[in-house]
């Protein structure tokens, strides 16, 4: 991997202008309030329900925070790497793993938009608009 | 400054290349050039200037030699070049100009825009180096503005001593002495100073006392929402103690206790649930947080999707073995189409080949995403029915919970209904207590809330006084800027005008010293003045001036003294160069200033006809010549030569 | 001689305003061949260079 490829590869960028709501549904002492422990936990729905709704947006320009690789189980992986062999139904994907977070990060940033409405934006506490969001998702699966 | 050498070629009438070293001894320090009119003085002393500052030179297209330009064939390139070596502060330097162009068709020249200048400097220790910036290089040696007074154009000589010469030594004077120097330096001091002060201005003050006074008052807030929750809890505290006095005084009064006792069982069984219900919302949150392979489900059905098709394809090479392998095993069958038994040497062999297989880094990846992704099935589906279950527990919980808060309620009505009177009002009582500690409560939460808002706001001034306070150092660091800048235009200013009547002064000094050298009819004069006018006069021993006495050739010396003055006490090391500087001068002028001339700079260069320099004039000078030239011009090829020596007979 | 004597001038000033003058004096001597020299930035830098140092 060339050196700009290596240093893209060991993270995964949110924008700025969105960091508001990874912090309003993590910050919270009332698990209820805040149901994420981590914004990683934040970015992997995020991303999934955007690869779900088939919504994806490239990141702006401007001020970017950072998730470090090293935060991703190998679980959450293989989840990134399915969305990005099905988004781009080639499986030399993988061999780019720059490429597989870039896909990853505008799929969460289209997806995060969704978990706002979903979670904040209803009444209730986010935690339970969240099992709300699941088990609709599943019963739409089958 | 010492001139080294000129290396001169295809320059107007001088064709090829032609070289000329100048006398650099201190006792001979003069060159001489000689030369009839016309023989090409004027271009050689051109050529100098044009090297050194491309200027002086009326048009740019006849510089390049025309002999050289008809030797050219058609869109040819043809150039002309000039190349001065000199000596300044123990370092050689070497300028380079060439200018190129194109020979036409029509056989004119067309001439590249734009000269090459190139500067090299040689260090002490031998180092040949261009330099980065000739120009101000040249500007630090000798700059272009001053240079008519060390390249003296002959023709001028009197220009100095003229009635209305004032402007004209003004300026010199000026220039020369590096009063422009000077001003330049006051005006953009001063205008940077002023930059400085609006900058200031627009940081902005006094906000870093406002912050402070905010933070502290936050500070105060929140040490008082927490003192005023210390003394909540104690409430609490306190209350609860009274209630349980009651709970013990309710269970040992006879009518009342086995209820008591009832309210105690279910409390417990409440606490219980309350901890089974915040174990449970934990645990939801859990499996919900990782809920999102059930949302991205899809993906993982159609990534699997791909990855058989590219196998199937036969696109994943090794995969292919090894899924082929694997799809054996699990079958038992062997290629050929026999089964055969588990750990029987069949078995063992397809493992051993399995293993032995390398696969390279995508069928690596392919496989293991392959084998996650089929985990992640089994995954969901637990995942699935943990959310489900969690979900049914949390209502059975809230039933429960709220059955039991119903039960207490009963309990409290019994209790409070009870005609024994004390049973009553006790109950009543708890029941005060519990409202009360249900408020108490409220209140913890809202103070709660404030004391985290509060905790947030200081946090956030804290982060504003760091920026004021940077802006505070950034503004004393401006401040001091401003000033200092100011400060050293106000120097400047003071003391200009000393600097400049110092100057003028010592011009005026100077000037008298060498014309009194000069002139031998010191008995009419008696001394030089350069009055704040700048207009160079003469007094006489009455000390009243007496120019309109000087006759003609008197001011041409006068000027002459002027423009030495100068050179002397401005940088005493500078070359004097003249082209003729003696035509309009009486012989006997002429021979008074070559008698003294080469004693007031380092290098004296002449150009002069014959005319010029012949009989006393040449009999004063022959001590000092170290160098001597004759430029030959041939009448066929319009061409000059630079031939050495004073031989005058190839005329 | 004459820089010198120029320099000589302002021996009764401040060593900071001596320094900025020595500094500034070369730099527009450098630029004196120009109608309209750029020296604003360089003039800056000199200065700050100064207050740094005496700090």
């Amino acid at each position: 991997m060339t050196e700009t490829e290596l240093s893209r590869s060991d993270r995964v960028n949110i924008d700025d202008a969105v960091m508001q709501i990874y912090e309003d549904l993590t910050k919270d002492t009332n698990i209820e309030q805040s149901p994420f422990k981590t914004y990683k936990d934040v970015f992997m729905f995020a991303a999934c329900l955007g690869y779900r709704n088939g919504s994806r947006r490239q990141l702006s320009s401007g001020k970017k925070q950072t998730i470090r690789r090293e935060v991703f189980t190998e679980n959450d992986f293989s989840l990134l790497k399915a969305i990005a062999i099905s988004a781009t139904r080639d499986v030399d994907i993988l061999l780019h793993l720059g490429d597989i977070l870039t896909i990853a990060e505008e799929y969460a940033h289209a997806g995060i938009q969704d978990l706002k409405v979903h979670l904040l934006g209803e009444h209730g506490h986010p935690l339970w608009n969240l099992v709300d969001l699941i088990n609709s998702t599943y019963r739409r699966n089958k | 400054m010492k001139l080294e050498r000129i290396t001169i070629e295809n320059f107007r009438q001088y064709y090829g290349r032609q070289r000329l070293a100048f006398s650099r001894d201190h006792q001979r320090n003069v060159t001489v050039i000689h030369g009839v009119n016309g023989a090409g003085k004027t271009s050689l002393f051109l050529a100098i200037n044009w090297c050194l500052y491309g200027e002086g030179v009326s048009s740019v297209g006849e510089l390049i030699s025309k002999e050289a330009a008809s030797r050219a064939q058609d869109g040819e390139t043809v150039s002309t070049s000039v190349e001065l070596a000199f000596l300044h502060n123990d370092e050689r330097y070497l300028v380079s100009r060439r200018l190129t162009g194109t020979k036409q068709s029509d056989s004119s020249v067309l001439v590249n825009s734009g000269e090459d200048f190139t500067m090299m400097r040689t260090s002490q220790d031998g180092q040949a180096k261009r330099v980065n910036n000739p120009i101000g290089a040249m500007n630090a040696i000798l700059p272009s503005n001053v240079r008519t007074y060390f390249l003296f154009d002959g023709e001028k000589i009197d220009n100095f001593a003229k009635p209305e010469a004032g402007d004209e030594v003004r300026y010199a004077i000026y220039n020369v002495l590096k009063l422009e120097v000077l001003t330049r330096g006051r005006k953009h001091l001063q205008d940077v100073a002023a930059e400085y002060r609006r900058e200031l201005k627009s940081i902005s003050t006094g906000e870093l006392r406002d912050l402070i006074e905010q933070e502290e008052k936050a500070r105060a807030d929140k040490e008082s929402a927490l003192a005023q929750k210390e003394n909540l809890v104690r409430e609490i505290e306190s209350v609860r103690r009274k209630t349980a006095d009651i709970d013990h005084r309710l269970s040992e009064m006879q009518n009342a206790s086995a209820l008591q006792q009832q309210r105690e069982r279910i409390e417990r069984e409440l606490a219980q649930r309350q901890s089974e219900m915040r174990q449970l919302v934990s645990d939801i949150r859990e499996t919900a947080t990782s809920g999102f392979t059930i949302v991205a489900w899809t993906a993982i059905e159609r990534a699997l999707t791909v990855l058989d098709e590219k196998r199937e394809k036969g696109e994943i090479p090794s995969s292919i073995r090894q899924q082929f392998l694997q799809d054996l095993i699990d079958r038992m069958e062997c290629i050929c189409g026999r089964s055969f038994e588990p750990d029987g040497p069949e078995h063992r062999r397809l493992l051993e080949l399995m293993h032995n297989t390398v696969p390279g880094s995508l069928e690596d990846d392919v496989l293991a995403t392959n084998a996650s992704l089929r985990a992640l099935d089994e995954q969901r589906q637990s995942l699935r029915s943990d959310l489900d279950k969690g979900m049914r527990r949390r209502v059975e919980l809230r039933e429960r919970m709220k059955a039991l808060d119903e039960e207490l309620d009963d309990v409290s009505r019994q209790l409070e209904g009870s005609p024994q009177e004390e049973i009553s009002k006790l109950e009543m009582q708890r029941r005060d207590f519990q409202a009360d500690i249900d408020s108490y409560l409220l209140q913890q939460g809202s103070l709660d809330s404030r004391i985290e808002t509060l905790t947030k706001d200081i946090s956030q001034l804290e982060k504003q006084i760091e920026r004021a306070k940077k802006d505070k150092n950034k503004q004393r660091l401006l401040a001091r800027k401003a000033a200092l800048a100011q400060r050293s235009a106000d120097a400047i200013d003071e003391m200009y005008q000393a600097f400049a009547d110092d100057m003028r002064r010592r011009i005026e000094a100077k000037t008298g010293e060498i014309f009194k050298q000069l002139i031998w009819k010191s008995s009419h004069f008696q001394n030089i003045r350069l009055g704040p006018d700048y207009n160079l006069q003469v007094i006489d021993r009455y000390d009243r001036p007496a120019r309109p006495e000087l006759s003609a050739g008197e001011r041409q010396v006068l000027s002459l003294s002027f423009v030495t003055a100068m050179s002397r006490i401005s940088e005493g090391k500078a070359p004097l160069v003249m082209d003729t500087p003696f035509g309009r001068l009486s012989s006997y002028h002429r021979s008074s200033i070559t008698e003294h001339l080469p004693e007031l700079t380092e290098q004296l260069v002449l150009f002069v006809t014959d005319e010029e320099l012949r009989d006393q004039a040449r009999e004063n000078l022959e001590p000092r010549i170290g160098a001597e030239y004759r430029l030959h011009f041939n009448r066929e090829t319009s061409c000059t030569t630079i031939l050495k020596g004073n031989d005058n007979d190839r005329d | 001689m004459l820089r010198d004597r120029l320099l000589k001038l302002f021996e009764e000033y401040d060593q900071d305003v001596r320094q900025v003058i020595a500094d500034i004096l070369a730099l527009e001597q450098e630029h004196i061949s120009m109608e309209r020299p750029r020296v604003k930035e360089q003039i800056k830098q000199i200065i700050k260079q100064v207050v740094k140092n005496e700090a």
